[in-house]
Protein backbone atom coordinates (compact mmCIF):
# COMPACT_ATOMS: atom_id res chain seq x y z
CA UNK A 1 0.00 0.00 0.00
CA UNK A 2 2.36 2.42 0.66
CA UNK A 3 4.62 2.16 -2.46
CA UNK A 4 4.03 4.69 -4.64
CA UNK A 5 1.14 5.34 -7.11
CA UNK A 6 2.14 7.94 -8.99
CA UNK A 7 5.76 8.74 -9.11
CA UNK A 8 7.24 11.65 -11.14
CA UNK A 9 11.39 12.02 -11.42
CA UNK A 10 13.02 14.94 -12.90
CA UNK A 11 10.26 16.00 -14.95
CA UNK A 12 11.24 18.54 -17.53
CA UNK A 13 9.20 20.43 -20.06
CA UNK A 14 10.54 23.15 -21.85
CA UNK A 15 8.91 25.45 -24.65
CA UNK A 16 11.68 26.64 -26.66
CA UNK A 17 13.85 28.46 -24.91
CA UNK A 18 11.34 28.65 -21.92
CA UNK A 19 11.12 25.52 -19.29
CA UNK A 20 8.19 25.94 -17.85
CA UNK A 21 8.93 22.59 -15.41
CA UNK A 22 12.12 22.20 -14.16
CA UNK A 23 13.70 18.97 -12.98
CA UNK A 24 10.18 18.33 -10.69
CA UNK A 25 10.17 14.89 -8.63
CA UNK A 26 7.37 13.96 -6.71
CA UNK A 27 5.83 10.58 -5.40
CA UNK A 28 2.28 10.35 -4.80
CA UNK A 29 0.79 6.78 -2.55
CA UNK A 30 -2.43 4.89 -2.57
CA UNK A 31 -4.97 6.47 -0.69
CA UNK A 32 -3.11 10.35 -0.40
CA UNK A 33 -4.40 13.35 -0.97
CA UNK A 34 -1.74 15.79 -2.33
CA UNK A 35 -1.91 19.26 -3.30
CA UNK A 36 -0.08 21.22 -5.67
CA UNK A 37 0.49 24.79 -5.14
CA UNK A 38 2.15 27.87 -6.57
CA UNK A 39 1.73 31.62 -7.50
CA UNK A 40 0.21 32.09 -10.80
CA UNK A 41 2.93 31.37 -14.02
CA UNK A 42 4.35 28.96 -11.61
CA UNK A 43 4.05 25.83 -14.29
CA UNK A 44 1.24 23.93 -12.52
CA UNK A 45 -0.81 23.83 -14.80
CA UNK A 46 2.00 22.49 -17.26
CA UNK A 47 3.27 20.19 -14.59
CA UNK A 48 -0.55 19.35 -15.11
CA UNK A 49 -1.00 18.39 -18.34
CA UNK A 50 2.18 16.10 -18.38
CA UNK A 51 0.53 13.98 -16.03
CA UNK A 52 -2.98 14.19 -17.81
CA UNK A 53 -0.65 13.43 -21.33
CA UNK A 54 -2.02 16.16 -22.63
CA UNK A 55 1.99 17.05 -23.28
CA UNK A 56 4.50 15.30 -23.26
CA UNK A 57 7.49 15.84 -20.51
CA UNK A 58 11.14 16.99 -22.59
CA UNK A 59 13.03 14.94 -20.12
CA UNK A 60 12.18 12.75 -17.00
CA UNK A 61 9.52 10.09 -16.32
CA UNK A 62 5.95 9.54 -14.92
CA UNK A 63 5.21 6.24 -14.04
CA UNK A 64 1.67 4.93 -12.85
CA UNK A 65 1.99 1.89 -10.46
CA UNK A 66 5.04 1.21 -12.08
CA UNK A 67 4.50 1.61 -15.49
CA UNK A 68 6.21 4.51 -17.44
CA UNK A 69 3.02 6.48 -19.12
CA UNK A 70 5.44 9.20 -20.59
CA UNK A 71 4.39 8.44 -23.94
CA UNK A 72 0.62 7.04 -23.46
CA UNK A 73 -2.19 9.77 -24.63
CA UNK A 74 -4.97 10.96 -22.74
CA UNK A 75 -7.11 8.29 -23.54
CA UNK A 76 -4.91 5.11 -22.64
CA UNK A 77 -4.02 7.28 -19.41
CA UNK A 78 -7.83 7.34 -18.90
CA UNK A 79 -8.19 3.32 -19.56
CA UNK A 80 -5.57 3.06 -16.45
CA UNK A 81 -7.43 4.58 -13.91
CA UNK A 82 -7.01 8.34 -14.00
CA UNK A 83 -9.69 10.81 -14.09
CA UNK A 84 -9.46 14.27 -14.81
CA UNK A 85 -11.18 17.55 -14.48
CA UNK A 86 -10.15 20.41 -16.68
CA UNK A 87 -9.64 23.95 -15.24
CA UNK A 88 -11.68 25.60 -17.48
CA UNK A 89 -15.14 22.65 -17.67
CA UNK A 90 -15.49 20.69 -20.49
CA UNK A 91 -19.49 19.65 -20.51
CA UNK A 92 -20.78 18.35 -23.61
CA UNK A 93 -23.25 20.97 -23.56
CA UNK A 94 -26.01 19.45 -26.06
CA UNK A 95 -25.96 16.57 -23.74
CA UNK A 96 -28.04 16.12 -21.02
CA UNK A 97 -26.25 15.89 -17.60
CA UNK A 98 -27.35 11.76 -17.16
CA UNK A 99 -25.87 11.64 -20.70
CA UNK A 100 -22.21 13.34 -19.92
CA UNK A 101 -21.70 10.86 -17.19
CA UNK A 102 -22.76 8.25 -19.13
CA UNK A 103 -20.19 9.16 -21.49
CA UNK A 104 -17.98 8.02 -18.73
CA UNK A 105 -19.34 5.61 -17.62
CA UNK A 106 -19.41 3.83 -21.18
CA UNK A 107 -15.76 2.80 -20.57
CA UNK A 108 -16.65 0.08 -18.10
CA UNK A 109 -20.02 -0.59 -18.83
CA UNK A 110 -20.91 -1.69 -22.23
CA UNK A 111 -24.38 -1.84 -22.16
CA UNK A 112 -26.61 1.48 -22.18
CA UNK A 113 -28.62 0.57 -18.89
CA UNK A 114 -26.30 -0.38 -17.02
CA UNK A 115 -23.72 2.96 -18.01
CA UNK A 116 -27.34 4.65 -17.02
CA UNK A 117 -27.25 3.48 -13.55
CA UNK A 118 -23.64 3.87 -13.07
CA UNK A 119 -23.83 7.71 -14.42
CA UNK A 120 -27.36 8.17 -12.29
CA UNK A 121 -25.34 6.54 -9.80
CA UNK A 122 -22.28 9.42 -10.02
CA UNK A 123 -24.88 12.47 -10.47
CA UNK A 124 -26.54 11.72 -6.97
CA UNK A 125 -22.97 11.54 -5.24
CA UNK A 126 -21.79 14.76 -6.78
CA UNK A 127 -25.75 16.16 -5.94
CA UNK A 128 -26.98 16.90 -9.40
CA UNK A 129 -29.58 13.45 -9.51
CA UNK A 130 -32.45 16.28 -9.85
CA UNK A 131 -31.06 17.97 -13.03
CA UNK A 132 -30.11 14.77 -14.67
CA UNK A 133 -32.07 15.59 -17.89
CA UNK A 134 -30.99 18.92 -18.25
CA UNK A 135 -29.23 19.51 -21.03
CA UNK A 136 -25.16 20.72 -19.83
CA UNK A 137 -25.64 24.15 -21.76
CA UNK A 138 -28.20 25.31 -19.01
CA UNK A 139 -26.54 24.18 -16.11
CA UNK A 140 -24.56 26.43 -13.70
CA UNK A 141 -21.34 27.25 -13.51
CA UNK A 142 -21.11 25.52 -10.32
CA UNK A 143 -23.20 22.89 -11.85
CA UNK A 144 -21.23 22.25 -14.75
CA UNK A 145 -18.23 21.88 -12.64
CA UNK A 146 -19.72 19.29 -10.19
CA UNK A 147 -20.98 17.73 -13.56
CA UNK A 148 -17.20 17.48 -14.86
CA UNK A 149 -16.28 15.57 -11.32
CA UNK A 150 -19.05 13.43 -12.26
CA UNK A 151 -18.01 12.29 -15.71
CA UNK A 152 -14.38 12.00 -14.06
CA UNK A 153 -15.61 9.47 -11.18
CA UNK A 154 -17.79 7.45 -13.44
CA UNK A 155 -14.31 6.22 -15.03
CA UNK A 156 -14.14 4.52 -11.50
CA UNK A 157 -10.48 6.12 -11.32
CA UNK A 158 -8.35 5.43 -8.70
CA UNK A 159 -6.58 8.86 -9.27
CA UNK A 160 -8.59 11.74 -9.05
CA UNK A 161 -6.31 14.95 -11.23
CA UNK A 162 -8.03 18.21 -10.37
CA UNK A 163 -7.09 21.45 -11.78
CA UNK A 164 -8.65 24.46 -9.53
CA UNK A 165 -12.16 22.53 -9.38
CA UNK A 166 -12.83 25.02 -6.53
CA UNK A 167 -12.55 28.33 -8.85
CA UNK A 168 -15.50 30.22 -8.96
CA UNK A 169 -17.63 28.54 -6.35
CA UNK A 170 -18.72 29.96 -3.09
CA UNK A 171 -18.42 29.62 0.38
CA UNK A 172 -20.78 26.83 0.56
CA UNK A 173 -20.21 24.91 -2.31
CA UNK A 174 -16.77 24.81 -1.59
CA UNK A 175 -17.64 22.82 1.24
CA UNK A 176 -19.99 20.85 -0.56
CA UNK A 177 -17.04 20.03 -2.46
CA UNK A 178 -14.62 19.41 0.18
CA UNK A 179 -16.63 16.61 1.81
CA UNK A 180 -17.25 15.17 -1.08
CA UNK A 181 -13.90 15.07 -2.14
CA UNK A 182 -13.33 13.36 1.44
CA UNK A 183 -15.93 10.94 1.27
CA UNK A 184 -14.65 9.44 -2.23
CA UNK A 185 -10.95 9.35 0.02
CA UNK A 186 -12.87 7.46 2.48
CA UNK A 187 -13.28 4.58 0.09
CA UNK A 188 -10.16 4.57 -1.47
CA UNK A 189 -9.67 7.45 -3.65
CA UNK A 190 -6.49 8.89 -4.45
CA UNK A 191 -6.31 12.53 -5.08
CA UNK A 192 -4.00 15.28 -6.60
CA UNK A 193 -5.32 18.43 -6.46
CA UNK A 194 -4.00 21.68 -8.49
CA UNK A 195 -5.66 24.75 -6.01
CA UNK A 196 -4.84 28.11 -5.36
CA UNK A 197 -7.17 28.36 -2.61
CA UNK A 198 -5.23 27.81 0.52
CA UNK A 199 -7.81 27.76 2.91
CA UNK A 200 -8.77 24.49 0.70
CA UNK A 201 -5.79 22.90 0.61
CA UNK A 202 -5.17 23.09 4.50
CA UNK A 203 -8.46 21.63 5.26
CA UNK A 204 -7.95 19.07 2.73
CA UNK A 205 -4.38 18.17 1.93
CA UNK A 206 -2.36 15.92 3.96
CA UNK A 207 0.58 16.81 1.61
CA UNK A 208 1.40 19.86 -0.19
CA UNK A 209 3.93 20.19 -2.57
CA UNK A 210 5.22 23.78 -3.85
CA UNK A 211 5.54 24.85 -7.31
CA UNK A 212 7.65 27.92 -8.17
CA UNK A 213 9.29 29.15 -11.96
CA UNK A 214 8.70 25.79 -13.20
CA UNK A 215 10.69 23.89 -9.73
CA UNK A 216 9.30 22.03 -6.38
CA UNK A 217 10.98 24.33 -3.37
CA UNK A 218 9.01 22.70 -0.61
CA UNK A 219 7.18 20.10 0.01
CA UNK A 220 5.27 18.96 3.47
CA UNK A 221 1.95 19.16 5.43
CA UNK A 222 -0.25 22.20 5.12
CA UNK A 223 0.92 23.27 8.52
CA UNK A 224 4.96 23.63 7.35
CA UNK A 225 4.17 24.80 4.28
CA UNK A 226 2.20 27.73 4.93
CA UNK A 227 4.73 29.10 7.42
CA UNK A 228 7.37 28.41 5.01
CA UNK A 229 9.36 31.81 5.06
CA UNK A 230 10.50 30.39 1.34
CA UNK A 231 6.65 29.68 -0.12
CA UNK A 232 5.65 32.60 1.80
CA UNK A 233 7.95 34.55 -0.48
CA UNK A 234 7.16 33.01 -3.31
CA UNK A 235 2.87 33.90 -2.73
CA UNK A 236 3.71 37.41 -1.21
CA UNK A 237 7.34 38.39 -2.94
CA UNK A 238 10.25 39.16 -1.02
CA UNK A 239 10.22 41.96 2.14
CA UNK A 240 12.38 45.09 1.04
CA UNK A 241 14.25 47.22 2.87
CA UNK B 1 -32.08 1.08 -12.23
CA UNK B 2 -35.21 1.06 -13.65
CA UNK B 3 -35.23 3.53 -16.64
CA UNK B 4 -39.35 4.61 -16.37
CA UNK B 5 -38.41 5.90 -12.61
CA UNK B 6 -35.12 7.69 -13.77
CA UNK B 7 -37.73 9.68 -16.96
CA UNK B 8 -40.42 10.53 -13.81
CA UNK B 9 -37.81 11.50 -11.09
CA UNK B 10 -37.55 15.29 -11.70
CA UNK B 11 -40.79 17.00 -12.17
CA UNK B 12 -39.35 20.37 -13.11
CA UNK B 13 -40.17 22.18 -16.36
CA UNK B 14 -36.51 22.04 -17.20
CA UNK B 15 -36.22 18.33 -18.72
CA UNK B 16 -36.40 19.00 -22.42
CA UNK B 17 -34.81 15.38 -23.08
CA UNK B 18 -36.23 13.34 -21.22
CA UNK B 19 -34.59 10.09 -19.70
CA UNK B 20 -33.78 7.24 -21.67
CA UNK B 21 -36.52 5.16 -23.13
CA UNK B 22 -36.59 1.43 -22.70
CA UNK B 23 -36.05 -0.40 -26.60
CA UNK B 24 -39.96 -1.41 -26.71
CA UNK B 25 -41.21 1.90 -26.51
CA UNK B 26 -38.20 3.18 -28.58
CA UNK B 27 -39.30 0.65 -31.52
CA UNK B 28 -43.07 1.39 -31.39
CA UNK B 29 -42.18 4.83 -31.73
CA UNK B 30 -40.09 4.64 -35.06
CA UNK B 31 -42.22 2.11 -36.48
CA UNK B 32 -45.33 4.18 -35.72
CA UNK B 33 -42.95 7.16 -37.22
CA UNK B 34 -42.15 4.85 -40.63
CA UNK B 35 -45.46 3.54 -40.90
CA UNK B 36 -46.63 7.58 -41.01
CA UNK B 37 -44.35 7.77 -44.12
CA UNK B 38 -45.77 5.30 -45.76
CA UNK B 39 -48.83 7.12 -46.19
CA UNK B 40 -48.31 9.25 -49.67
CA UNK B 41 -47.23 5.95 -51.12
CA UNK B 42 -50.82 4.57 -51.01
CA UNK B 43 -52.14 7.66 -51.42
CA UNK B 44 -50.56 8.33 -54.58
CA UNK B 45 -49.50 4.98 -56.06
CA UNK B 46 -51.15 5.56 -59.18
CA UNK B 47 -49.76 8.76 -59.89
CA UNK B 48 -46.49 7.81 -61.78
CA UNK B 49 -45.55 11.25 -61.59
CA UNK B 50 -45.37 11.44 -57.78
CA UNK B 51 -44.82 7.90 -56.70
CA UNK B 52 -41.16 8.64 -58.48
CA UNK B 53 -40.88 11.30 -56.57
CA UNK B 54 -41.84 9.57 -53.23
CA UNK B 55 -38.94 7.30 -54.19
CA UNK B 56 -36.72 9.56 -54.65
CA UNK B 57 -37.69 10.98 -51.16
CA UNK B 58 -37.20 7.62 -49.40
CA UNK B 59 -34.18 6.93 -51.12
CA UNK B 60 -32.73 10.88 -50.45
CA UNK B 61 -34.10 10.52 -46.44
CA UNK B 62 -31.86 7.16 -45.95
CA UNK B 63 -29.07 8.91 -47.79
CA UNK B 64 -29.28 11.37 -45.31
CA UNK B 65 -29.73 9.57 -42.07
CA UNK B 66 -26.59 7.56 -43.20
CA UNK B 67 -24.46 11.04 -43.74
CA UNK B 68 -26.43 11.96 -40.22
CA UNK B 69 -23.69 9.00 -38.81
CA UNK B 70 -20.54 10.91 -39.26
CA UNK B 71 -21.70 14.56 -40.13
CA UNK B 72 -24.36 15.03 -37.84
CA UNK B 73 -23.66 12.85 -34.60
CA UNK B 74 -20.21 12.93 -35.35
CA UNK B 75 -19.55 16.69 -36.04
CA UNK B 76 -17.73 15.65 -39.36
CA UNK B 77 -19.02 18.24 -42.52
CA UNK B 78 -18.37 16.17 -44.92
CA UNK B 79 -18.84 17.42 -48.16
CA UNK B 80 -17.33 14.04 -49.43
CA UNK B 81 -20.32 10.93 -49.54
CA UNK B 82 -20.64 11.51 -52.92
CA UNK B 83 -17.38 9.26 -53.21
CA UNK B 84 -19.00 6.83 -51.65
CA UNK B 85 -22.22 7.03 -53.41
CA UNK B 86 -20.58 6.48 -56.38
CA UNK B 87 -18.31 3.66 -55.47
CA UNK B 88 -21.51 1.88 -54.59
CA UNK B 89 -23.44 2.44 -57.22
CA UNK B 90 -20.60 1.54 -59.66
CA UNK B 91 -19.93 -1.63 -58.14
CA UNK B 92 -23.73 -2.40 -58.46
CA UNK B 93 -23.89 -2.06 -62.23
CA UNK B 94 -20.47 -3.11 -63.09
CA UNK B 95 -21.07 -6.29 -60.78
CA UNK B 96 -24.14 -7.11 -63.13
CA UNK B 97 -23.29 -6.21 -66.30
CA UNK B 98 -20.06 -7.98 -66.28
CA UNK B 99 -20.55 -11.40 -64.44
CA UNK B 100 -24.70 -11.25 -63.50
CA UNK B 101 -24.22 -10.71 -59.97
CA UNK B 102 -27.85 -10.01 -58.66
CA UNK B 103 -27.68 -6.47 -57.47
CA UNK B 104 -28.93 -7.97 -54.15
CA UNK B 105 -25.67 -9.06 -53.77
CA UNK B 106 -24.00 -6.86 -55.82
CA UNK B 107 -24.71 -4.20 -53.40
CA UNK B 108 -22.16 -5.41 -50.80
CA UNK B 109 -19.17 -5.76 -52.21
CA UNK B 110 -19.73 -1.55 -52.80
CA UNK B 111 -20.19 -1.22 -48.96
CA UNK B 112 -17.28 -2.98 -48.06
CA UNK B 113 -15.13 -1.39 -50.44
CA UNK B 114 -16.58 1.54 -49.02
CA UNK B 115 -16.22 0.59 -45.13
CA UNK B 116 -12.59 0.31 -46.13
CA UNK B 117 -11.88 3.22 -48.49
CA UNK B 118 -14.07 5.71 -46.34
CA UNK B 119 -11.99 5.40 -43.15
CA UNK B 120 -8.60 5.29 -45.12
CA UNK B 121 -9.32 8.60 -46.86
CA UNK B 122 -10.88 10.14 -44.03
CA UNK B 123 -8.10 9.42 -42.08
CA UNK B 124 -5.61 12.26 -42.72
CA UNK B 125 -8.48 14.94 -43.08
CA UNK B 126 -9.71 14.32 -39.68
CA UNK B 127 -6.92 16.30 -38.10
CA UNK B 128 -8.67 19.28 -39.93
CA UNK B 129 -11.98 21.48 -38.25
CA UNK B 130 -15.00 22.88 -38.92
CA UNK B 131 -15.30 24.08 -42.53
CA UNK B 132 -11.81 23.37 -43.41
CA UNK B 133 -12.39 19.23 -43.32
CA UNK B 134 -15.61 19.75 -45.18
CA UNK B 135 -13.74 21.56 -47.96
CA UNK B 136 -10.76 18.68 -48.19
CA UNK B 137 -14.12 15.88 -47.93
CA UNK B 138 -15.52 18.39 -50.92
CA UNK B 139 -11.72 17.94 -52.83
CA UNK B 140 -12.37 14.22 -53.06
CA UNK B 141 -15.54 14.23 -54.86
CA UNK B 142 -13.99 16.57 -57.23
CA UNK B 143 -11.12 14.17 -57.60
CA UNK B 144 -12.79 11.27 -57.70
CA UNK B 145 -14.91 12.56 -60.75
CA UNK B 146 -11.73 13.03 -62.37
CA UNK B 147 -10.85 9.33 -61.88
CA UNK B 148 -14.30 8.29 -62.79
CA UNK B 149 -13.92 9.80 -66.00
CA UNK B 150 -10.79 8.99 -66.84
CA UNK B 151 -11.25 5.10 -65.93
CA UNK B 152 -13.05 4.11 -68.56
CA UNK B 153 -12.46 0.45 -68.41
CA UNK B 154 -14.20 0.67 -64.69
CA UNK B 155 -17.00 3.42 -65.02
CA UNK B 156 -17.63 3.64 -68.93
CA UNK B 157 -15.78 7.27 -68.72
CA UNK B 158 -17.74 10.10 -69.40
CA UNK B 159 -20.54 8.11 -71.37
CA UNK B 160 -21.42 5.98 -68.29
CA UNK B 161 -22.76 2.92 -68.04
CA UNK B 162 -25.94 1.90 -68.47
CA UNK B 163 -28.31 -1.24 -67.28
CA UNK B 164 -30.66 -2.59 -69.84
CA UNK B 165 -34.06 -3.53 -68.55
CA UNK B 166 -34.33 -7.17 -67.98
CA UNK B 167 -37.07 -7.27 -65.64
CA UNK B 168 -36.89 -9.53 -62.72
CA UNK B 169 -37.09 -10.40 -59.17
CA UNK B 170 -33.21 -11.65 -58.80
CA UNK B 171 -32.48 -8.37 -61.26
CA UNK B 172 -33.56 -5.86 -59.24
CA UNK B 173 -35.31 -4.38 -62.17
CA UNK B 174 -39.17 -4.24 -61.75
CA UNK B 175 -41.66 -3.56 -64.77
CA UNK B 176 -44.13 -2.38 -61.42
CA UNK B 177 -42.30 1.08 -60.50
CA UNK B 178 -44.26 0.49 -57.28
CA UNK B 179 -41.79 -2.10 -56.34
CA UNK B 180 -38.90 0.57 -56.47
CA UNK B 181 -40.64 2.66 -53.97
CA UNK B 182 -41.23 -0.25 -51.48
CA UNK B 183 -37.34 -0.48 -51.79
CA UNK B 184 -36.27 3.00 -51.31
CA UNK B 185 -38.86 3.22 -48.07
CA UNK B 186 -36.94 -0.22 -47.04
CA UNK B 187 -33.44 1.42 -47.37
CA UNK B 188 -35.01 4.28 -44.92
CA UNK B 189 -36.43 1.97 -42.65
CA UNK B 190 -32.95 0.19 -42.39
CA UNK B 191 -30.83 3.50 -42.39
CA UNK B 192 -33.09 4.84 -39.65
CA UNK B 193 -33.19 1.32 -37.79
CA UNK B 194 -29.02 1.57 -37.58
CA UNK B 195 -29.22 5.14 -36.31
CA UNK B 196 -31.59 4.11 -33.52
CA UNK B 197 -29.15 1.19 -32.38
CA UNK B 198 -26.22 3.35 -32.47
CA UNK B 199 -27.19 6.08 -30.69
CA UNK B 200 -28.42 3.37 -28.12
CA UNK B 201 -24.31 2.16 -28.06
CA UNK B 202 -21.26 3.06 -26.34
CA UNK B 203 -20.47 4.30 -29.98
CA UNK B 204 -23.15 6.26 -30.53
CA UNK B 205 -22.76 8.27 -27.16
CA UNK B 206 -18.37 8.22 -28.31
CA UNK B 207 -19.69 10.24 -30.90
CA UNK B 208 -21.77 12.75 -29.63
CA UNK B 209 -18.51 13.25 -26.84
CA UNK B 210 -16.12 13.75 -29.46
CA UNK B 211 -18.22 16.13 -31.40
CA UNK B 212 -18.58 18.40 -28.25
CA UNK B 213 -15.29 18.52 -27.53
CA UNK B 214 -12.49 16.33 -28.14
CA UNK B 215 -10.57 16.94 -25.50
CA UNK B 216 -13.04 15.89 -22.82
CA UNK B 217 -13.88 12.83 -24.79
CA UNK B 218 -9.74 12.08 -24.76
CA UNK B 219 -10.07 12.59 -20.85
CA UNK B 220 -13.11 9.86 -20.55
CA UNK B 221 -10.72 7.15 -22.03
CA UNK B 222 -12.19 7.93 -25.85
CA UNK B 223 -9.60 7.27 -29.07
CA UNK B 224 -11.18 10.31 -31.00
CA UNK B 225 -9.84 8.70 -34.26
CA UNK B 226 -11.21 5.21 -33.63
CA UNK B 227 -14.85 6.56 -32.84
CA UNK B 228 -14.37 9.29 -36.27
CA UNK B 229 -13.14 6.06 -38.08
CA UNK B 230 -15.96 3.64 -37.23
CA UNK B 231 -18.62 6.05 -37.66
CA UNK B 232 -17.04 6.91 -41.19
CA UNK B 233 -16.97 3.19 -42.40
CA UNK B 234 -20.99 2.93 -40.89
CA UNK B 235 -21.65 6.01 -42.75
CA UNK B 236 -20.05 5.08 -45.79
CA UNK B 237 -21.18 1.79 -45.96
CA UNK B 238 -24.67 2.70 -46.04
CA UNK B 239 -24.10 5.37 -48.63
CA UNK B 240 -22.60 2.85 -50.90
CA UNK B 241 -25.86 1.18 -50.18
CA UNK B 242 -27.71 3.81 -51.16
CA UNK B 243 -26.10 4.76 -54.35
CA UNK B 244 -26.14 0.76 -55.23
CA UNK B 245 -30.38 1.47 -55.31
CA UNK B 246 -30.27 4.20 -57.05
CA UNK B 247 -28.18 3.14 -59.88
CA UNK B 248 -30.90 -0.01 -60.29
CA UNK B 249 -33.27 2.38 -60.30
CA UNK B 250 -32.48 4.97 -62.92
CA UNK B 251 -30.32 2.56 -64.77
CA UNK B 252 -28.07 4.57 -66.50
CA UNK B 253 -25.40 6.36 -64.45
CA UNK B 254 -22.68 8.54 -65.38
CA UNK B 255 -19.71 10.64 -63.67
CA UNK B 256 -21.54 14.46 -63.99
CA UNK B 257 -24.67 12.91 -62.21
CA UNK B 258 -22.80 10.72 -59.12
CA UNK B 259 -20.58 13.15 -58.28
CA UNK B 260 -23.36 16.19 -58.80
CA UNK B 261 -22.85 18.40 -56.10
CA UNK B 262 -26.09 19.82 -55.81
CA UNK B 263 -28.05 16.92 -56.17
CA UNK B 264 -25.75 14.34 -54.65
CA UNK B 265 -22.84 15.54 -52.41
CA UNK B 266 -24.29 18.44 -51.18
CA UNK B 267 -27.89 17.30 -51.18
CA UNK B 268 -27.15 14.90 -48.26
CA UNK B 269 -25.71 17.95 -46.22
CA UNK B 270 -28.69 20.15 -47.12
CA UNK B 271 -31.25 17.65 -46.05
CA UNK B 272 -29.93 17.28 -42.65
CA UNK B 273 -29.80 20.32 -41.84
CA UNK B 274 -32.90 21.77 -43.30
CA UNK B 275 -34.38 18.61 -40.62
CA UNK B 276 -32.24 18.78 -38.05
CA UNK B 277 -28.57 17.26 -38.17
CA UNK B 278 -27.49 15.36 -35.27
CA UNK B 279 -31.15 13.86 -34.68
CA UNK B 280 -32.78 10.71 -36.04
CA UNK B 281 -35.70 12.11 -37.33
CA UNK B 282 -33.68 15.41 -38.97
CA UNK B 283 -32.81 14.09 -42.13
CA UNK B 284 -35.72 12.05 -42.81
CA UNK B 285 -37.91 15.15 -42.31
CA UNK B 286 -35.81 17.11 -44.48
CA UNK B 287 -35.89 14.78 -47.45
CA UNK B 288 -39.78 14.57 -46.95
CA UNK B 289 -39.93 18.43 -47.22
CA UNK B 290 -37.06 19.12 -49.52
CA UNK B 291 -37.48 16.37 -52.42
CA UNK B 292 -40.92 16.75 -52.94
CA UNK B 293 -40.75 20.59 -53.04
CA UNK B 294 -37.70 20.58 -55.27
CA UNK B 295 -39.32 18.02 -57.72
CA UNK B 296 -42.76 19.66 -58.02
CA UNK B 297 -41.42 23.43 -58.47
CA UNK B 298 -38.91 21.87 -61.26
CA UNK B 299 -42.20 20.45 -62.67
CA UNK B 300 -44.08 23.36 -62.40
CA UNK B 301 -41.49 26.15 -63.28
CA UNK B 302 -38.82 24.00 -65.31
CA UNK B 303 -40.92 25.73 -68.39
CA UNK B 304 -40.58 29.62 -67.59
CA UNK B 305 -36.92 29.13 -67.56
CA UNK B 306 -33.59 27.51 -66.09
CA UNK B 307 -33.17 27.40 -62.34
CA UNK B 308 -36.39 29.28 -61.47
CA UNK B 309 -37.02 26.49 -59.08
CA UNK B 310 -34.09 26.75 -57.98
CA UNK B 311 -34.21 30.52 -56.99
CA UNK B 312 -37.44 29.34 -55.20
CA UNK B 313 -35.87 26.62 -53.38
CA UNK B 314 -32.69 28.79 -52.15
CA UNK B 315 -35.24 31.44 -50.55
CA UNK B 316 -37.04 28.54 -48.78
CA UNK B 317 -33.64 27.31 -47.47
CA UNK B 318 -32.80 31.01 -46.85
CA UNK B 319 -36.13 31.01 -44.48
CA UNK B 320 -34.89 28.09 -42.91
CA UNK B 321 -31.59 29.12 -42.00
CA UNK B 322 -32.90 32.33 -41.04
CA UNK B 323 -35.80 30.75 -38.95
CA UNK B 324 -34.94 27.22 -38.13
CA UNK B 325 -31.50 26.93 -37.02
CA UNK B 326 -32.08 23.38 -35.42
CA UNK B 327 -33.98 22.92 -38.60
CA UNK B 328 -37.71 21.01 -38.60
CA UNK B 329 -36.99 19.10 -35.70
CA UNK B 330 -35.05 21.82 -33.53
CA UNK B 331 -37.98 23.71 -33.97
CA UNK B 332 -40.18 20.70 -33.00
CA UNK B 333 -38.27 20.25 -30.06
CA UNK B 334 -38.28 24.07 -29.57
CA UNK B 335 -42.50 23.91 -29.41
CA UNK B 336 -42.83 21.05 -27.34
CA UNK B 337 -40.86 22.38 -24.45
CA UNK B 338 -42.65 25.62 -24.97
CA UNK B 339 -45.74 23.95 -24.95
CA UNK B 340 -44.42 22.20 -21.50
CA UNK B 341 -43.73 25.38 -19.98
CA UNK B 342 -46.84 26.59 -20.39
CA UNK B 343 -48.42 23.65 -19.30
CA UNK B 344 -46.81 23.39 -16.31
CA UNK B 345 -47.06 27.38 -15.85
Amino acid sequence: MSEPFLQVRGAVKRFGGLTAVNDVSFDVRRGEIVSIIGPNGAGKTTLFNLLTGQLKPTAGDVSLNGQVINALPPERRARLGLGRTFQIAKPLLTLTALENAMVGSFLHHSRLHDAEAKAHQMLIEVGLDRRAHVRAAQLTLSERRRLEVARALALEPSLMLLDEVMAGLNQSEVQDSIDLFRRLNGAGLTFLIIEHNLKVVRAFSERVIVIDRGAKIAEGTAEQILTNPEVVTAYLGRRRG
Amino acid sequence: MNSDDLATADPSPNRPAGGILPWRRVALLYAVGLLVTLVPLLLLSRNFFWLNIITYTYLFAGLAVAWNIIAGFGGQFSLGHGVFFAIGAYTTARLFLDWEISPWLGLLPGAIACAVVGPLIFWPTFRLKGSFFAIATLAFNEVALVLANYLESVTGGPRGLQVPFRAAFKNMIFTDPRAYTVLMFVFMAIAVGISIVLMRSRLGYYLLAVREDEDAARAAGISVIQVKLRATALSAALTAIGGGLFAMYIRTIDPLTLFSLPDIGVKFALLSLIGGMGTITGPVLGAFLIIPLESYLRAVFGGSGPGVHLILLGFVMLLAALFMRRGVAGAIDSLRQHWRHRRSA
